[in-house]
């Protein structure tokens, strides 16, 4: 089969509010994400001939996975959209499926493909997970939630054996924090960003949570839906804003949901988000050094951490003196999370498109207060589903 | 008083775990061909994908690999705050085997990377199955 062999960019993106306890459902959040992003590239709904999904990404607003609810998900925008034949059916986390995406729409698959997400009315954290009446909830055979753990927990437990085996403290995660929330404050669309910067003092001294990560090292929890629409290279010229080529990409992938933990936990060589970057970084042909801007899944302050390690931008056990050093900082050399992150811009369910959100807008000059002058080159990383888990990272470059 | 957090479903593949439990015996699948240990039970060995595995009775030593204190809980789980999230890693080589439980009978405060702990048992007759914990060796 002779496939073409064209480039494909990032031509729409688009972010609805984000803040708690939003009134608008969770279908009308995507709704409005899919239809906004289409607008930004100035293309219409009828262009788009090609859909990704994300968990959650259903009519019935209800957070969850299963290849049964994935087809449902397709099947049932296509039929939302009017019931125009579309071409592609795909499925996955932002940076890990938009090179499968930009990789089909070079191939001459499909020309226009919307990724979308939205999520309200849900909490993520455990108040979001009601006290049983008169029965315990039965789960999965080695659920974690046997144990009462969580999210945070698990990254708490992650935090905890880097911070052994590595010396850092509680002060060094800290960091973290403070880069990201003083970001987060030159982004008006951001969370918390009006409530102005931190010190390393307040993150200390914020509530516990799962220890070591108290308040301030863990990502907020608020509604909201976002959008990327991926387009071919002749559907790119006549799109509104310069296009955002994707020039690398990979996923990576390599632990059951939390259940099997290898020791060590934290190789020298990196696990999934390390192959990924590799992989991607190889593709693109360019090096971590040539990065104007970096979008990092910023979940809890050991996240940001541990993804400049395995990223490659440091080494093993360096992450937290390479914030020290500023860096991560606008100003420094490589700015992450400009928007203010997981951690204090956004984190409505499953957030793992803003990052790549905001570094296009990098490299289309339009971070206003937040921009990084000649953004030219920038990368994002989207992980999860068992700390580092699963990892997609996205390489791109604006003319 | 009714026992109100999760409980898993059972399954079949894995009853020989679950009766071990009920004998206070914590059982884990072992290679037939390379020996290695496999947690969580999977059914071909993770090491050299062989499918014959045997179900061995282990010390249930262990110690403390990572733990987290939790001040905030789901369902009733909240109502047993602060309470420890631990990984275990167990005594038996040589795949390494991390275990995800509670830690019980403890002080938070004392808990560090490496502290002794073994496996201990609850039986909930009226849910028929016992479950498991690591508590201070």
């Amino acid at each position: 089969m002779p496939l073409l062999n064209r480039r494909a960019a990032i031509v729409g993106v688009y972010t609805t509010e984000q803040a708690r306890r939003m009134k608008k459902s969770s279908f009308s959040l995507q709704l409005e994400a899919l239809r906004g992003a289409v607008e930004d590239a100035g293309l219409t709904m009828s262009d788009v001939d090609g859909l990704c999904t994300m968990a959650g990404s259903d009519h019935l607003g209800v957070e969850g996975e299963g290849s049964a609810r994935v087809a449902m998900a397709h099947q049932f925008w296509a039929a939302q959209l009017g019931g125009r034949p579309l071409s592609l059916v795909l499925h996955g986390a932002a940076s890990a499926v938009l090179p499968k995406a930009a990789a089909a729409v070079s191939a001459g698959l499909a020309d226009v493909v919307v990724m979308f997400y939205g999520k309200s009315g849900v909490q993520t954290g455990p108040a979001g997970t009601p006290m049983p009446i008169d029965r315990a909830p039965r789960v999965y055979e080695w659920s974690f939630a046997q144990s009462g753990a969580y999210m945070s927990t698990w990254y708490a437990l992650w935090a905890q054996r880097y911070m052994h085996e590595f010396g850092v403290k509680r002060e060094d995660l800290a960091e973290v924090a403070v880069f990201t929330r003083h970001h987060a404050t030159l982004n008006p669309g951001s969370v918390m960003g009006s409530k102005g910067d931190i010190t390393v003092d307040d993150v200390m001294s914020a509530r516990p949570i799962c220890e070591p990560l108290h308040l301030l090292d863990c990502s907020i929890d608020n509604d909201g839906g976002y959008a990327i629409v991926v387009a071919s290279e002749e559907e790119a010229r006549n799109c509104r804003h310069k296009p955002v080529w994707i020039i690398g990409g990979a996923e990576g992938y390599y632990t059951d949901f939390y259940a099997t933990i290898d020791d060590p936990w934290f190789p020298k060589d990196g696990k999934a988000v390390r192959a990924a970057a590799d992989k991607a970084f190889g593709l693109a042909g360019v090096s971590r050094d040539d990065i104007d801007v970096a979008g990092l899944y910023d979940c809890f302050t050991i996240t940001t951490i541990r993804d400049l390690e395995e990223m490659g931008f440091c080494e093993l056990g360096e992450g937290a003196a390479f914030v020290k050093e500023g860096h991560c900082r606008l100003g420094g050399k490589l700015p992450t999370n400009t928007d203010g992150g997981l951690l204090s811009n956004s984190h409505a369910g499953n957030p793992d498109g803003m990052p790549t959100i905001e570094v296009v807008r990098q490299l289309r000059g339009q971070c206003g207060a937040r921009q990084v002058p000649d953004a030219k080159l920038g990368v994002s990383l989207s992980q999860g589903w068992a700390v580092h888990g699963v990892a997609g990272v996205l390489v791109m470059a604006a003319d | 008083m009714t026992y109100l957090k999760p409980l898993p479903v059972k399954t079949t593949l894995n009853a020989p775990f679950w009766k071990g439990l009920s004998e206070h015996r914590f059982c884990v699948p072992r290679c037939k061909n390379c020996g290695d240990f496999n947690w969580i039970p999977y059914p071909a060995c993770r090491t050299c994908l062989c499918e014959d595995q045997e179900w061995v009775t282990v010390s249930g030593d262990a110690t403390v690999w990572s733990y987290s204190v939790v001040h905030r809980g789901p369902g009733a789980f909240d109502r047993e705050t602060p309470y420890v999230v631990v990984l275990a890693k167990l005594a038996e080589h040589p795949r390494p085997c991390i275990v995800t439980s509670n830690l019980i009978d403890v002080a938070p405060a004392s808990i560090k990377i490496g502290t002794p702990i073994k496996v201990v048992y609850e039986d909930i007759p009226e849910e028929d199955i016992t479950l498991f914990r690591f508590a201070p060796a």
